[in-house]
């Protein structure tokens, strides 16, 4: 029994950092309808500013997240005009932004590998990870548990800014249609940069919790791959669905890790979606609602 | 009114979708306080027209003024300086509220006590938005999208209003209705609009003055009074002599 419920506050943890990461990838889909390969590569910026803000300028986790965070943010806007406006004001293909994301996502990692060097690094130990007795039922980490609180923060957040603010109006209305959120006076060129913003920042949150989880290192951003997987079980573009199809995958491979073995997690992550993508190819939370003409 | 200066003028205006030329010198002026239509046939240039104005497509050539003063190219500033569109096919965002769609037509103002006295207004014109001001806007009628559709544009508090095709796939009995809205609009707003339309008739009982498009050019201008009772006009868009 200690062990399910451990192994279930494991994998809500886990999931919930997949959450923070799908959703803004999610969210980036959503508007501009394309998979954003280097959505990855925000989080390993994300981490390796926090990394070296503790490290080489000796601040504390507050400073080195905050820098982190908004590095990231500003980084996914960067990459954003760099590499997608001149490909959208060109051309409604969105498969030249898949491509050309998937060149960023190899920009930006090797821009590490050979800055940085590829070696594993370990943040310094500024993030508790002591185990902790949750409520007497089982024993957790406090990393978990942290990770955990971190992640439904930063997504309330995002819930509060969709739901009450008028950029975030604005960005549900685009996510409907970007063309007509435009002819409502909507600067689309800034409402895309603030999705970016938002995006690249929740990566960044997700990258300092899983540098910790698995230590830093350029090809980390791999691991946005389940966070894909994540948003397509939950319905691709839905922020619902990104968040509880992030929360199923981390609980699926805790579960599995927990019961059967470590090896077959990720065995169990491509299985789920096989199995979505043939019994509900649109997710869980597939965009249904029509407009009438 | 000939000697006052339009509000909206358009001149000369070019527009291609690659090869093909959609408009081939499109002038039009719009006073202040009328409605102005534009009828055609399918594929005149109609909706071509007003995305041009809206810059939402490209202009090869030409000039589009407002109050004299050249109109900027990007969208959002063409809606900030005072031009608003109905889309074609109505565009409401079908899973925002018909409240959170009004907020959105509002977008570029900043003042709030202004948005919400707008939003009097267009509850006022339109009751049946009020009532069901909570409700999804992909869940109402074609007819209820539609007055949606035009409260939205009215939100931003326009110095025009366009409207492409209010009437279509509607009901007669529903079209007269909004078309009688419209007249109020004009009238209790003092909302300058120019319409178009390939429900001619309609049209041309609503507007003061009216302008034929046909593949890409003005063919015919005048009085829609005049226009309506024009024996080519009759037997090109209005479907042939009806008494
Ligand atoms: N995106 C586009 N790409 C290529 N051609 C286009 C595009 N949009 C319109 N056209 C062409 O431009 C011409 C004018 O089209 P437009 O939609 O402006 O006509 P319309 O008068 O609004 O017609 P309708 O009454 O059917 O709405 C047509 O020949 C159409 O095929
Ligand atoms: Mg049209």
């Amino acid at each position: 029994m200690d062990m399910i419920i451990q192994q279930v506050i494991n994998g809500l943890s886990l999931g919930s950092v997949y959450a923070l990461i799908a959703v803004g990838y999610s969210l980036v889909y959503s508007i501009l309808l394309f998979s954003n390969f280097a959505h990855g590569g925000f989080l390993v910026i994300g981490g390796y500013i926090c990394y070296f803000v503790l490290k080489g300028a000796g601040m504390n986790i507050w400073t080195a997240s905050f820098a982190a965070l908004i590095g990231a943010g500003i980084s996914a806007v960067i990459v954003e005009r760099l590499a997608y406006k001149p490909i959208r004001e060109r051309t409604p293909v969105t498969l030249y932004m898949l491509i050309a994301s998937l060149g960023m996502s190899i920009v930006i990692e090797n821009i590490f590998v050979v800055t940085v060097g590829g070696r594993f690094r370990a943040l310094p130990p500024v993030i508790p990870t002591q185990p902790v007795n949750f409520f007497g039922l089982a024993t957790t980490s406090a990393f978990d548990l942290l990770s955990l609180v971190t992640a439904i923060v930063f997504l309330a957040g995002l819930q509060l800014f969709l739901s009450k603010t008028k950029w975030g109006l604005a960005i549900r209305a685009a996510s409907y249609n970007l063309r007509t959120a435009g002819l409502m006076g909507v600067n689309v060129n800034r409402l895309i940069s603030i999705v970016f913003f938002v995006a690249g920042l929740l990566a960044g949150v997700g990258g300092i919790f899983l540098s910790v989880r698995y230590t830093l290192y350029p090809q980390l951003g791999m691991i946005t791959t389940k966070a894909f997987v994540a948003a397509v079980i939950g319905g691709l573009g839905s922020l619902p669905g990104a968040v509880v199809g992030s929360l199923i995958l981390g609980l699926a491979e805790m579960l599995t890790a927990g019961f059967i073995s470590s090896q077959f997690r990720d065995l169990v992550v491509f299985g789920l979606l096989i199995v979505t993508l043939i019994v509900r190819p649109t997710g869980l939370f597939g965009k249904s609602v029509g407009e009438k003409v | 009114m000939e000697d006052k200066m339009p509000i909206l003028s358009v001149k000369n205006l070019f527009v291609n979708y690659g090869a093909i030329q959609a408009l081939k010198g499109v002038d039009l002026d719009v006073y202040a306080g009328e409605i102005v239509a534009v009828i055609g046939a399918n594929g005149a240039g109609k909706s071509t027209m007003m995305s041009a104005i809206m810059g939402d497509v490209p202009r090869a050539g030409g000039d589009i003024l407002l109050d004299g003063k050249p109109l900027p190219s990007k969208s959002f500033q063409v809606v900030t300086a005072g031009i608003s569109l109905s889309p074609e096919g109505r565009k409401v965002f079908a899973p925002l509220t018909v409240y959170e769609n009004l907020q959105m037509g509002a977008f570029p103002l900043k003042d709030r006590s202004l948005v919400a006295e707008q939003l009097k207004k267009v509850y006022h014109l339109f009751p049946r938005l009020e009532e069901r001001q909570g409700q999804y806007a992909g869940t109402l009628s074609g007819g209820e999208q539609q007055m949606l559709a035009i409260g939205r544009a009215l939100m931003a508090m326009p110095r025009v209003l366009l409207l492409d095709e209010p009437s279509l796939g509607l009901a007669p009995i529903i079209i007269s209705e909004i078309f009688k809205e419209l007249t109020e609009v004009n009238q209790l707003l003092g909302m300058t609009i120019l319409i178009v339309e390939q429900n001619a008739r309609k049209a041309l009982l609503l507007s003061n003055r009216a302008y034929v498009l046909q593949t890409g050019k003005i063919i015919m201008e005048g009085d829609s009074k005049e226009l309506l009772y024009n024996p080519e006009i009759e037997e090109a868009y209005l479907g042939g002599k009806k008494k």
